[in-house]
């Protein structure tokens, strides 16, 4: 109800100093002031190592890492879906491209069977998940630890670390304006998607399957198309993920890419959209994403001990869970 | 139906005999006694988890609990750091199975009380649990416990491991009783079965699953407890691939996913098959990504041939 009131009022508009304050006191809003009290916060304690335009170089392609996954990941959970595979995707698709690039295969070419392998590794999860309808966590959880075996084969214990310099120079150094290339890409990439999702009947195919799947069936939305696109969008962006995360370090090893489905869940969750399905934006998972990406930063800066950072982002994960428990209870106390 | 369930058991006495002379063909010392009482050892500890998710599978309503891993790890740290601050084993031993059982009636709560899906949930306390576990102890794992309580992991009773004879049989024959000939039991699978039609026969399901997901975090503190006086340290960090293998565990011994389907004898197998796996990976030096990859291939190629009998049997009937 006091949803819809809001929704109603922003609607009506009022005065541009009105709509700002409606704003900021919208879940967006919230984040943003808490975004902001966050940066300034580790700049202050790192006594000014945050703004360093080093680090902030870094920061900007470590925003880009996180948010352009965290696009696909919103499909996905959108649909009331998971995947927790996507650190074996990114290890298993710079384990493969990684060596072709190592042994001079052109780079384009590299980087289309970058891209492929993420698409494949996301299509054999959406349709293990939609087809043969295993439910999504029980096939993640398999097909994560079946990807970092083949990681593990793919590399034969040998780390790669001969990356051509031209991917650090293209993804990492080049810059528009401020921005490193690898954050444009993932910003044209987010409001690409976010027109999509909000404009096009496509999108909105995504939120009626995670709102109800049953309804979107009878209303003639082929559910299981849909929820194949979504893992498989979500293989094809953490592939280029990986690109960005091998240019910003060129090195791949065993372990490359194990913890990121943390990283990127809870900025997506973070960022509003709800584990139940059907609720959501892109936009928020942006948003989720830079302050991930801050809480990462600052446990290096501030020199804690990593083991925070997981902490961290659990909790994150904890209390987005939690408020849409308690929204749950309040509705249902509400009906 | 019976027919079928101990026909899957022998099947998997079959399959856990074959990866024996598997591996004995590429390492033939494997075969001997000792190499048996390593496996029980190895098996007991995921094993009693698995038992746990088997209750918690079977009760049905998306029933799964991803947080097993981390109740198994902030229960040993929880002993571990009464133990190093002269709390006597025993009753640190005591409060730590408390914890787990708290933990996982903290689960239940949530799930029920609050209707949080399971998987929801348990993602979240996966984090949680474990970040508690790693504040607690500053993220290094803690030793120095005192002797007496490594008896539970490392001692032997008849030549049999003391962690199988006197906790795993004991608890696995305690679950046996209240699958096949308590109240609890057919209440359980029926909740699993069908939820209204157990709710309009007078059956609490809330409850049920209320217990089961405590029962989970208790027997996931059990297995903390016996790895910690096993290796001798308790490990922050550790049970990360308990979920994962407790899950393949529980489905390829019966569970059905989807609820309402499952025992704790095919778990039980089940565990010895899987145990035997490891064991003989570990027994010929492959690295542990051989071990999660294997599992996480059996997790899906056992739900799909679950998937295919039931189509095979409902087609037959």
């Amino acid at each position: 109800m006091k949803s819809e009131r809001l929704r109603s009022a922003r609607r009506s508009g009022g005065s541009p100093g009105r709509r700002l304050g409606q704003f900021l006191l919208s879940r967006e809003g919230l984040l943003l002031i808490f975004l902001l009290l966050l940066g300034a916060a580790i700049d202050i304690a790192s006594s000014g190592s945050l703004l360093r335009f080093a680090n902030l170089n870094n920061l900007f392609v470590n925003v880009a890492v996180v948010a352009v996954a965290s696009i696909g990941m919103t499909l996905v959970i959108l649909t009331a879906g998971i995947d927790v595979s996507i650190g074996g995707i990114v290890g298993l698709s710079s384990a493969i491209a990684g060596q072709l690039l190592t042994n001079g295969t052109n780079v384009l070419l590299s980087l289309g069977v970058f891209l492929a392998v993420g698409l494949a590794l996301g299509l054999v999860n959406g349709i293990l998940v939609s087809y043969v309808r295993i439910p999504a966590i029980i096939t993640t959880l398999a097909t994560k630890s079946i990807f970092r075996m083949l990681v593990f084969l793919t590399l034969g214990g040998v780390w790669i670390s001969s990356i051509p310099f031209r991917l650090t120079n293209f993804f990492v150094l080049t810059r528009i304006w401020i921005l490193p290339v690898s954050l444009v890409l993932t910003l044209a990439l987010l409001i690409a998607a976010s027109v999509l999702m909000t404009h096009t009947r496509t999108g909105r195919w995504f939120y009626a399957v995670g709102d109800n799947e049953e309804a979107a069936r009878l209303s003639g939305i082929n559910v299981r198309l849909v929820k194949t696109s979504g893992y498989a969008l979500l293989g094809l962006l953490t592939a280029v993920a990986a690109i960005f995360s091998l240019a910003e370090s060129p090195l791949v090893q065993n372990n490359t890419g194990s913890g990121f489905e943390l990283t990127v869940i809870a900025a997506v969750i973070l960022g509003g959209t709800e584990l139940s399905g059907g609720r959501g934006t892109v936009l928020g998972s942006l948003i989720g994403a830079v302050i991930v990406a801050l809480v990462q930063d600052g446990v290096i800066l501030l020199h804690i001990q990593p083991f925070w950072n997981g902490v961290l982002l659990g909790a994150v994960i904890l209390a987005s869970v939690a408020s849409s428990g308690l929204r749950l209870l309040r509705q249902r106390g509400a009906r | 139906m019976s027919r079928l369930l101990s026909s899957r058991n022998a099947l998997l006495v079959l399959i856990s005999a074959v990866i024996w002379i598997a591996f004995a063909a590429v390492q033939p010392s494997i075969l001997s006694a000792t190499s048996l009482r390593s496996m029980v050892v190895l098996a007991v500890e995921v094993g009693v988890i698995a038992l746990g998710q088997t209750f918690v599978i079977i009760s049905g309503g998306g029933g799964i609990d991803l947080s097993v891993g981390s109740i198994f790890a902030l229960s040993s740290v929880t002993a571990g750091l009464l133990m190093t601050h002269g709390v006597a084993w025993p009753l640190a031993a005591l409060t730590a199975l408390l914890a787990g059982l708290g933990m996982g009636a903290l689960n239940g709560v949530v799930i029920v009380a609050l209707r949080i899906p399971p998987l929801m949930t348990t993602l979240a306390t996966l984090f949680g649990y474990s970040g508690v576990a790693l504040i607690l102890s500053g993220g290094v794992d803690i030793s120095g416990f005192p002797k007496g309580f490594f008896a539970i992991g490392q001692s032997r009773l008849l030549e049999i491991p003391v962690q199988f004879l006197l906790i795993y049989l004991p608890i696995l024959l305690i679950l046996l009783f209240v699958e096949r000939a308590s109240y609890f039991g057919r209440a359980l699978y029926l909740s699993g079965t069908n939820e209204t039609a157990a709710r309009l026969s007078g059956i609490e399901v809330g409850k049920i699953r209320f217990l089961v997901y405590a029962l989970s975090g208790l027997l996931s503190g059990v297995a903390g407890i016996v790895n910690a006086s096993r290796l001798t340290v308790a490990r922050p960090d550790a049970g990360g691939s308990a979920n994962l293998v407790s899950i393949t565990i529980a489905v390829l011994g019966g569970a059905n996913i989807f609820g309402g389907e499952g025992s704790v004898v095919g778990t039980a197998l089940a565990s010895l098959a899987i145990g035997s796996v490891t064991y003989g990976l570990s027994y010929v030096n492959a690295n542990p990504v051989f071990e999660g990859g294997i599992v996480g291939g059996i997790l899906i190629f056992s739900v799909l041939a679950q998937g295919l009998l039931g189509r095979l049997q409902r087609a037959r009937a």
